[in-house]
């Protein structure tokens, strides 16, 4: 038998803060008149002492901490995934690899496509195990993306108001290997579909400009392809029946929910009362977290999957689809096995108490932070952060040894576990 | 199918997601968006107006019209092409 890789562990990291998402869509006056069509509920919202790399080591740091220092030591490559760079050169995977203390023979680097990243990330680990070059080697791969604008730009305000709504902040690591507890990659099956489309960027480190039109409509034309592309690859792949499960890149519920549509209709000009049932049958359990992070960019379809395996009961090995999209634009899908023992794995990460801890922010507190006077901004040399402008917050975050952004020297930002 | 015919096409497909615009007059110069459907509405609508019309085209190619009318001749254009 051929040897296996795929994902061995993996956690989610949800933040600090949540903000209720209907709360601020009245209060931005944005009229959705079928806003619960839209299945958005919560979003998380990165505080001050937060950043892309505090995520990220929040999120690796459990699945480090529960190798042996053997299997520690194999931990070969560490690859972040993110579209929330902090530096043009250095790559978050330098500063990850330190705070988790992992050996020097390793490769360090940082890729970007938008929300696509982070299957790009893995797409890569899972080669390098495949490749056979290291033997027994292990990849960690980490998708780390928030959202942070200077909204006290009345100009980025209206740019930003598309997907202010729906923009999150979280992180998903993986630890990659050639013992895929929690998702065993299947081998050669996946399809692709890309071209250039100004859908959505982010043009400057603290801008985000989009059109939400053309942007689902790439998004659409790229599942159908993508999937056609993977049943071209994979013999008698059936998009109805060859998964029990499925994870889409999700920018928010109702996306996910259109895009299912699309493709049944396309694929099987099923009836409406057949795709509602099968989207809460197979892709609504996607949904258990994202509906509380909001849009996670390039960790959200693992975001979907860890999510699915939280809510669902699995009594057998069962085939997952998987779908990922990144604006641009580039796009995948590819599938998977789980496992009940991948599933026990997954929660007992204990995913969903940790966001159950996230302060409730009131839209007093959200707006001041807006406002970005404490945040640190790209290219800045020095600063210093006060961690407690919301009290509460910075109360609840210390005691359970996560990493704190506490300044820069230099250009260099200074971290602490609190 | 001429462009008029078209038209009708996507009023009524509008009618059939959004039920609730049954007894609203659309006008042409109205866009899906001052019709007050969000996004995923608005590309519902086109999808399920392309089927009933028998093209079969990536979406992206129906971006850029600012209302009805111009969709209509969007589609009427594609459909003759």
């Amino acid at each position: 038998m051929s040897m296996s890789a795929g994902i061995e562990a993996l956690n989610v990291y949800g933040g600090a803060a949540s903000l209720d998402v209907r709360q601020l869509c009245l209060h931005r006056g944005l009229d959705m008149p079928r806003f619960d069509n839209l299945l958005m509920r919560e979003k998380t919202v990165a505080l001050p002492f937060e950043d892309p790399v505090t995520f990220a080591v929040n999120a690796a740091k459990p699945l480090v901490d529960a190798l042996s220092q053997e299997d520690r030591r194999r931990i070969e490559m560490v690859v972040t995934c993110t579209e929330s760079g902090i530096d043009f050169g250095k790559s978050l995977s330098t500063y990850i690899h330190h705070y988790l203390g992992l050996a020097g023979n390793c490769r360090l680097f940082e890729i970007k496509q938008a929300c696509y990243s982070g299957t790009a990330g893995l797409q890569m680990a899972v080669n390098f195990i495949l490749s056979g070059t290291s033997p027994g080697a292990k990849a960690l791969v980490i998708c780390t993306d928030l959202s942070r604008f200077a909204l006290a730009d009345s100009a980025a305000i209206q740019e930003w108001a598309y997907s202010e709504p729906s923009s999150g902040a979280g992180a998903v690591a993986m630890l990659v290997s050639d013992t895929p507890h929690v998702l065993r990659i299947d081998q050669g099956a996946y399809g692709n579909h890309g071209f250039e489309v100004m859908d959505t960027c982010r043009p400057g480190p603290d801008t985000e400009a989009g059109d939400a039109d053309l942007s689902l409509m790439a998004y659409l034309d790229c599942c159908e392809r993508a999937f056609k592309d993977y049943a071209r690859r994979v013999d008698g792949a059936d998009f109805r029946d060859t998964f029990a499960y499925l994870s889409f890149h999700t920018p928010f519920g109702g996306m996910i929910k259109g895009a299912h549509r699309h493709l049944m209709r396309k694929l099987y000009k099923a009836k409406p009362d057949d795709i509602e049932a099968d989207f809460a049958r197979r892709l609504s359990p996607s949904l258990t977290f994202g509906q509380r992070v909001g849009n996670t960019a390039g960790g959200s379809v693992f975001l979907g999957l860890a999510g699915l395996l939280e809510s669902v009961d699995l009594a057998a090995p069962c085939r997952v689809g998987l779908f990922s999209y990144g604006s641009g634009c580039c796009s995948e899908f590819f599938s998977g096995v789980v496992t009940p023992d991948g599933q026990q794995r997954l929660r007992a990460q204990g995913i969903a108490a940790q966001l159950d801890r996230r302060h409730a922010l009131s839209l007093d507190e959200y707006e001041d932070m807006l406002k970005g006077a404490q945040v640190i901004r790209f290219g800045q040399k020095d600063a210093t952060i006060a961690p407690d402008t919301i009290p509460a917050a910075w109360d609840a975050y210390q005691g359970q040894g996560r990493l704190a952004l506490e300044g820069m020297v230099g250009y260099h930002r200074q971290y602490r576990f609190v | 199918m001429d462009r008029d015919t078209i038209l009708a096409v996507i009023v009524g497909q509008i009618r059939e997601v959004v039920p609730e615009l049954a007894d609203r007059p659309i006008t042409e110069s109205e866009s899906m968006a001052e019709l007050g459907l969000d996004s995923i509405e608005r590309s519902e609508i086109i999808m399920n107006t392309l089927e009933a019309i028998g093209l079969d085209l990536p979406m992206v190619q129906m971006h850029g019209p600012k209302n009805l009318g111009e969709l209509a001749d969007l589609l009427h254009a594609k459909r003759h092409a």
